[in-house]
């Protein structure tokens, strides 16, 4: 399925953002405007996550527009 | 009674009614007769609005109000994994939802157990799962009536004793959803969300403002004076480190996408790209679990000391402390409707699952969807009532019981998510993993060996039952099923890939709300 639709690689990305960052984010320093720096990005990760999906659907989206013209276009290839 | 328990009293009584009225309003106009998957599934009709509103209401529980803020008030930061993997749950929602649902709906299939009775072919398994995830599932009813219970009489000020608050939970619960089905608590999460979006975004500001002068300063008292709070593994010698984080995140997100409530929601859609758009609409619900969390936290400051399942009472003690009792009542009909619509889903599903899975199997049921329906109308009334009693003679604390029933719900992974895909795994690979990932989930957690050397207990015992079912698979004795994959096996449609327009159930008359 990755191979036809690749872009659903996106929807690892919350995988990414709160589970393989953790090492990284696990801190009470930096904090940004007020809030502990692992609160901050968890908050981060809830609202990128939303924006990862988007991507994945994008790409379906192009992807669907893509196999309509090559359908439609099928004969010249052919010809080609 | 005094004046403000007798106005939040009815406050809530006004919303109860309400919620009955707009849950039976829910199949008005509806042909009756549409058999068990109009009642399961709602007829696979609704549209993006209502399975947002729905899964959202499914995900938002007593438990992000009650046991949220209390792990807020005790532990701290490790109850951020709710949001985490409910997050990533509804991330790869975006491939099983539409994988699920065209299964499903190619197959005419209504819940989870029908599935895995149709991929392996063999109804006694279907049957068998049933009863596994009914006994999943009968804690969580029972936590939503104790969670409700517990609200309701705290913002009644006492007027409404436990008891009866209980017996109201389930009183209301039942008679939507015996009569309107999944139909029913969709309309009903309309009124709970609106309700929980509304009362919670107050509260993210009111609260701060009220007690300690904005957010800056909230802020700035708990970074100084609470620190052990703010990271992982949290306060308190919870043990609950990151690596307890991570894999708790993972599992629960790989389980919640096949959790047969979830299921319900996605059979529910009316069409693939619904499912597709809500999860992306979805993970934007999750910013508000941050309330509660924070809301606990704010406790500390306000009322320290509070022991056991008190602590459960955080939020609410802020909200009693400092608001007026109309207001009050209606934070708690929106914390009370929040446990309503989980355990509406919950019940419906238990119906759905025994009147096609289990009672399905007797001769005079089967091929009946008609009977089916009115078999799982019983069951949910049976599964109501059993959690009732169970509440009021087995009462245990919140979040102990639901961990339980997720880490045993997780070891359907690799029968439900492997075996849809991938032929390979055997009928008694996927049992045998069930059964040993079962056992050792069982006795780890009843050992207290849950956290398991710093890891969720369910993680190791899903890699050895994912071992066993890929071993026995390989080695173990074959069935024969002449059945060609595309028969047996699920597939995401793919963008476009549905067929839509007319035909098939897609085109259902009379569903108004929703339509997009």
């Amino acid at each position: 399925m990755l191979r036809k639709r690749p872009h659903l690689a996106w929807l690892a990305a919350p995988y990414v953002l709160y589970l393989a960052a953790l090492p990284a984010v696990n801190r009470l320093h930096p904090t940004v405007a007020g809030l502990p720096f692992l609160f901050f990005w968890l908050l981060l990760a809830t609202l990128l996550t939303p924006a990862a999906v988007y991507l994945a659907w994008r790409g379906d989206r192009a992807h669907r527009a893509r196999r309509t013209r090559d359908g439609a276009g099928g004969t010249d290839r052919g010809a080609a | 009674m005094t004046s403000q328990a007798a106005t939040a009293t009815t406050v809530f009584a006004v919303f109860m009614l309400a919620t009955v009225v707009l849950g039976l309003a829910a199949v008005r106009g509806r042909t009756p007769g549409g058999g068990i998957a109009d009642w399961s599934v709602g007829g696979r009709s609704l549209g993006t609005v209502l399975i947002w509103v729905l899964m959202a209401g499914e995900g938002y529980t007593s438990f992000s109000y009650l046991g949220a803020a209390g792990w807020g008030y005790n532990h701290g930061s490790p109850v951020l994994y709710v949001i985490a993997y409910m997050s990533c749950g509804y991330a790869i929602g975006y491939v099983v939802g539409p994988t699920l649902w065209a299964y499903a709906r190619r197959h005419g299939l209504v819940t989870i157990t029908d599935m895995v009775a149709h991929r392996y072919g063999r109804p006694w398994l279907g049957t068998a799962v049933a009863i596994l995830a009914t006994v999943c599932l009968l804690p969580y009813i029972q936590l939503q009536i104790t969670g409700m219970g517990v609200v309701v009489s705290t913002i009644s000020y006492g007027a409404i004793s436990l008891n009866w608050a209980y017996f109201v939970a389930f009183a209301v619960t039942t008679t939507f959803v015996v009569i309107s089905g999944l139909r029913g608590s969709a309309w009903v999460s309309v009124l709970k969300d609106v309700l929980v979006i509304a009362t919670l975004g107050f509260l993210a500001v009111y609260v701060p403002l009220h007690y300690f002068g904005g957010y800056g300063p909230f802020l700035d008292r708990l970074t100084a004076e609470k620190p052990a709070w703010l990271t992982l593994t949290g306060h308190g010698g919870s043990g609950l480190g990151g690596a307890w984080f991570a894999t708790t995140s993972f599992l629960n997100s790989l389980t919640v996408v096949i959790f047969p409530t979830t299921v319900a929601g996605y059979l529910g859609a009316r069409s693939a790209d619904t499912l597709r758009r809500n999860a992306m609409l979805l993970p934007f619900y999750n910013v508000l679990l941050f309330v509660p969390m924070l809301l606990g936290m704010a406790a500390l400051f306000v009322v320290p000391g509070l022991k056991g399942a008190e602590s459960n009472l955080a939020l609410f003690k802020l909200v009693v402390d400092s608001l007026p009792a109309w207001a009050v009542g209606v934070i708690g009909v929106a914390a009370a409707l929040s446990s309503i619509v989980p355990m509406g889903v919950f019940m419906l599903v238990i119906g759905t699952m025994w009147g096609r899975s289990v009672l399905g199997a007797v001769p005079a049921l089967a091929g009946r969807q008609d009977r089916q329906k009115v078999a799982a109308q019983v069951v949910v009334v049976v599964a109501g009532a059993l959690a009732l009693l169970m509440t009021y003679t087995r009462p245990d604390t919140l979040v102990r019981l639901s961990l339980i029933s997720y880490e045993g719900m997780a070891q359907l992974v690799p029968m439900v998510l492997i075996g849809l895909v991938w032929r390979k795994l055997t009928l008694w690979g996927a049992v045998s993993g069930l059964v040993v990932g079962g056992t050792l989930v069982c006795w780890l957690v009843f050992t207290g060996h849950d956290p398991l050397w710093g890891v969720n207990a369910g993680a190791p015992a899903l890699a050895v039952n994912l071992l066993v079912a890929l071993a026995v698979s390989r080695f173990g004795p074959r069935t024969a099923d002449l059945r060609p994959d595309d028969e047996v096996l699920a597939a995401d449609p793919g963008p476009g890939g549905e067929p839509e327009g007319p035909g098939g159930a897609l085109s259902v008359p009379g569903a108004t709300l929703g339509n997009d």
